[in-house]
């Protein structure tokens, strides 16, 4: 954080990559202070920090609450014993319902993560998990399907027959379980894994989705500056060895041209649920979304996958489900 | 060179069915005539191309020079290179025609097989002094008394009079040398005669324009000396001529009964006709020679650029391979599914192999094709005859008098203890048989006629799944024949495909149909709506599939650290589309196009 050289004030920090809240407090405590130092928060900002709900405390909360934290997301995944083993989780239900009752009273928005679609689950215990989720009164949900990805404990255990990943039909009546649930619940669905009861989204994310610019220290963290994108080292080992021979921890950067920057940010904007404006999309980047990529957009529109009302371009229900298939058009230049 | 009387000549090729040891033979010959010393020999030096030693075969006819000193006399031996493959029929008959001999090699343990028995016919049917030879003697396995035995069965050929040969270790060669000299007559023709050659092969030099490899018959062709072609009527000037020994080697002459190339700086390759006559240009000409057939292509196929590459390019790539490919035949066509591509002819399937792999080797083109179909007569209603080269030009049923196939006859050489498989494979395919004659005790010759259409695709690789590998096979195209045939499209959401569609027989119409929309479904991947793959002729949907939409497609994370991943991760999904073709949204994978010769009658 030092390299910084001066100070920069920030609208939103966000401590996240895993468990900040394994340090001991010791540790958290010169944390915060730096953080604190290097990237004052402006008044009325967001400071969100991730946990394990299993290192939760009374005493943890209280040092992030002192140094001005005020949204804690915690990784819940799931309630379910058997299927937190799968996942590999160490905590408990009953550590989240601890974590949770601590939390809220501290904190202006406490967030839980939940996973579906684990090997061997079906819809029943998944809206089981959504009612456990409800029950605990969260400010904020984030769902996500499970995904086998290169280099993941469970792409080997699926690759070995270990594992078996679930039907996609059940796959997707989940995730619209979610949606359904969540909604009724008096949750906005403003991003394709994200809820959020009123005035409780998450301000940090939502520069991501537009396309905003922000800072990154820590190995693997990622930036964007100017017009360029960059990401630390993954190792942490090499990350440490840069740092202290006063390297740059940089391992991979681009600059994106301003139609590609602009194609970029109509990706990420249609993947909020209010979709894209098409007056201030053509304002802030210069190009009209239907000359990037009119001809996709109208057949996506026939379709059914995306809608147009007014000047609003949104992804439908059936869009959302398979948004992934779209993208690709719509970034091709 | 100093001219050299014709008794002092001897023209021979050798015929062999595949893999019997010719290319080893050849290479043996020419290190003991001191053609070649060892240590300039790469094996096998006459199959110089790069894709044939990929292949193990031989495309390209070539003809060496040897001299060979016996009892104070020189003579000079022409060693005439002919294709080992069917598709090159023609070619091989080219060939022959410049021989007064031919050794007829077989491997002394695989015994005789199909292109022997065929080449074997061709050179008694071109009147040439067999030289009958058992090649791999060497081999533990040999049954040399029992191939020569197959041999005086097959081709009456008298077992007393096979030089047993290892091409391996060059026993027996030396004999072979005298058999050649002794048995294979000299030419005949007539030094002071008009000049009468004939072309049995070109390829195309870039520097020196196309080169002819002649066989003068009568006559003399001098450098400087002014020719005709009398098919193509054009006339050249001989800038240089020689023979190959076995690289080229330029001469002032070659006199009837020689053999050797001409260069007359001809620019394009399409003037050279195998199988054409050469005279003077002035005076009177020579006549031509019997024989010549224009070459006839047996399979076509439509050749497309991907999405997204450019059909300039394609055009460009053809027309450099056709330079050194006359036998392979192109011309613009379109298809509402595919756009602007290529009408290709080609000999046969292999050719088209060919074809298709340097296209994407050599010039890196990224091609669809369309499955391989040969060529139908349809005579209409209104007398009219139609050479229908694709499926599309098929006219509706109503205006249809007759539809006829090709028809082959095709030649197994089996085990026996096969027959009853083959026969099976043969009525499956509407075959007819024609005869069946043992060999020797264990093996057989059958023959069937059979629709080329029923041959070309898979036959081959049937008869060597119902026969261990030991069958063997080799066809004629013996005319067309009436047949029950439809045109069987394909629709992919009710949009027909006019690049899928097939012909086939009625009878056999609801089974290819159902074959092809399955296997077609199972090739396109799933999209974001559902797609209906459908069989029809003409109105009647006879078989239908379903690809089942995407249910679900959406990463769950992507926040700061995934956006630069994803974005190059899905940039990429759409490069990931080469070699497909778009046809109303749906993306269709190159393997689909052929899905189409799924016959239905694969066994699980
Ligand atoms: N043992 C043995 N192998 C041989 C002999 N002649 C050729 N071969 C092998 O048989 C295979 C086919 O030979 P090749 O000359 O390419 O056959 P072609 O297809 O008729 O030209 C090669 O692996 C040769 O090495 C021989 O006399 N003895
Ligand atoms: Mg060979």
């Amino acid at each position: 954080m030092a390299t910084m050289g001066e100070p920069a004030p920030c609208d939103t920090l966000f401590l996240g990559g895993g468990t900040p809240t394994h340090l001991t407090l010791g540790q958290l405590t010169r944390l915060l202070a730096a953080v604190e130092r290097w990237f004052p928060l402006a008044h009325g900002g967001e400071w969100s920090v991730e946990a394990n709900p299993a290192d939760i405390t009374l005493s943890t909360a209280d040092l992030l609450a002192d140094y001005g934290v005020n949204r804690v997301s915690l990784g819940a995944q799931s309630f379910d014993a058997d299927k937190l083993s799968l996942l590999e989780r160490d905590h408990r239900a009953l550590d989240i319902r601890h974590a949770v009752e601590i939390c809220l009273p501290r904190f202006t928005s406490v967030s839980l993560d939940l996973i579906f679609g684990a090997p061997g689950e079906n819809l029943d215990a998944w809206k089981q998990d959504l009612q456990s989720a409800l029950e605990l009164a969260p400010q904020h949900i984030s769902t996500y399907g499970l995904t086998f990805e290169r280099g993941t404990t469970f792409w080997g255990r699926r690759l070995s027959g270990d594992l078996r990943s679930i039907e996609e039909d059940t796959e997707r009546a989940m995730y619209e379980t979610a949606i359904d649930t969540l909604t009724d619940a008096g949750f906005e669905h403003y991003e394709v894994s994200n809820f959020a009861r009123p005035g409780h989204r998450c301000r940090h994310n939502e520069v991501y989705w537009s396309g905003g610019r922000y800072w990154a220290v820590g190995p693997g963290a990622a930036r964007y500056v100017g017009n360029t994108r960059s990401s630390n080292h993954r190792s942490t080992f090499t990350y440490l060895r840069r740092i202290r021979s006063g390297q740059s921890p940089v391992a991979e950067s681009e600059t994106l041209a301003p139609e590609d920057q602009a194609r970029e940010k109509l990706v990420l904007g249609l993947r909020k649920m209010e979709g894209v404006l098409l007056a201030d999309f053509e304002r802030d980047t210069g190009f009209a979304p239907h000359d990037l990529a009119g001809g996709a957009i109208s057949r996506f529109i026939q379709w059914g996958l995306l809608a147009q009302q007014g000047d609003r371009l949104q992804l439908t229900r059936s869009g959302l489900m398979v948004s992934d298939s779209l993208w690709p058009e719509i970034l091709r230049r | 060179m100093p001219s050299i009387d014709c008794q002092h000549i001897r023209n021979f090729c050798i015929v062999a069915h595949i893999d019997h040891g010719k290319s080893t033979l050849a290479d043996r010959l020419l290190e003991q005539t001191g053609t070649m010393t060892v240590r300039e020999m790469k094996d096998q030096v006459l199959d110089d191309m790069e894709l044939e030693r990929a292949r193990g075969i031989t495309i390209k006819a070539r003809a060496v020079r040897m001299e060979y000193k016996r009892g104070g006399e020189t003579y000079e031996l022409n060693l005439i290179d002919t294709p080992g493959h069917v598709d090159f029929h023609y070619e091989v008959s080219r060939s022959l025609a410049c021989c007064e001999g031919a050794l007829l090699l077989v491997d002394a343990f695989q015994g005789v097989e199909a292109q022997t028995v065929a080449n074997g016919y061709a050179a008694i049917e071109h009147d040439l002094a067999i030289v009958p030879v058992i090649n791999k003697i060497d081999l533990v396995q040999a049954r040399t008394e029992e191939v020569a035995d197959e041999m005086r069965q097959s081709l009456g050929v008298v077992p007393d009079e096979v030089v047993r040969v290892s091409a391996k270790t060059g026993v027996g060669v030396q004999q072979l040398l005298d058999a050649i000299i002794d048995r294979v007559p000299p030419p005949k023709g007539d030094p002071n005669a008009i000049l009468q050659a004939m072309v049995f092969d070109s390829h195309y030099d870039k520097y020196r324009g196309a080169i002819t490899y002649v066989r003068v018959m009568n006559g003399v062709v001098r450098k400087g000396d002014r020719i005709r072609f009398l098919r193509a009527g054009a006339v050249y000037e001989v800038l240089e001529l020689g023979q190959f020994v076995p690289r080229q080697r330029a001469c002032e002459q070659l006199q009837a009964g020689q053999v050797g190339y001409l260069i007359c700086n001809i620019k394009s390759i399409a003037d050279v006709h195998i199988g054409d006559t050469v005279t003077v240009a002035q005076g009177e000409a020579a006549k031509p020679l019997p024989g010549y057939k224009p070459l006839q292509r047996m399979v076509y196929c439509g050749l497309y650029p991907s999405d997204g590459q450019d059909f300039t390019e394609l055009r460009d790539a053809l027309e450099k391979l056709s330079i050194n490919d006359p036998s392979f035949e192109f011309s613009p066509e379109t298809s509402e599914a595919l756009g602007f591509g290529f009408r290709c002819g080609f000999l046969g399937l292999l050719h088209m192999e060919i074809v298709q792999q340097r296209l994407e080797g050599e010039a890196d083109i990224d091609l669809v094709q369309t499955a391989p179909n040969v060529t139908y007569q349809i005579t209409t209603r209104k007398g009219e005859t139609l050479e229908i080269h694709r499926p599309q030009e098929v006219p509706d049923p109503g205006q249809i008098e007759e539809f006829r196939q090709p028809i082959v006859r095709v030649n197994f050489l089996i085990p026996d203890e096969y027959i009853g498989a083959v026969m099976n494979m043969c009525h499956e395919r509407r075959g007819v048989q024609k005869s069946l004659e043992h060999l020797s005790a264990a093996r057989v010759m059958l023959t069937y006629d059979l629709p080329l259409a029923e041959v070309i695709y898979d036959l081959h690789d049937k008869l060597k799944s119902a026969t261990r590998g030991y069958g063997t096979m080799n066809y004629d195209l013996i005319g067309y024949e009436p047949a029950d045939l439809v045109r069987l499209d394909i629709l992919v959401n009710g949009n027909k495909v006019d690049a899928l569609s097939i012909i086939c027989n009625r009878g056999d119409a609801d089974r290819r149909g159902r074959a092809v929309v399955k296997k077609l479904a199972e090739e396109i991947d799933r999209h974001m709506f559902e797609i209906a793959v459908q069989a029809a002729i003409g109105s009647r949907v006879i078989a239908r599939e379903t690809v089942k939409a995407m249910r679900k497609n959406v990463t769950a994370k992507c926040y700061g650290g995934d956006i630069t991943r994803k974005r190059k991760l899905w940039a990429k999904q759409r490069e990931g589309k080469k070699r497909m073709k778009s046809i109303g949204s749906v993306d269709i994978p190159q393997k689909a196009f052929m899905a189409v010769l799924h016959t239905g009658d694969e066994k699980k």
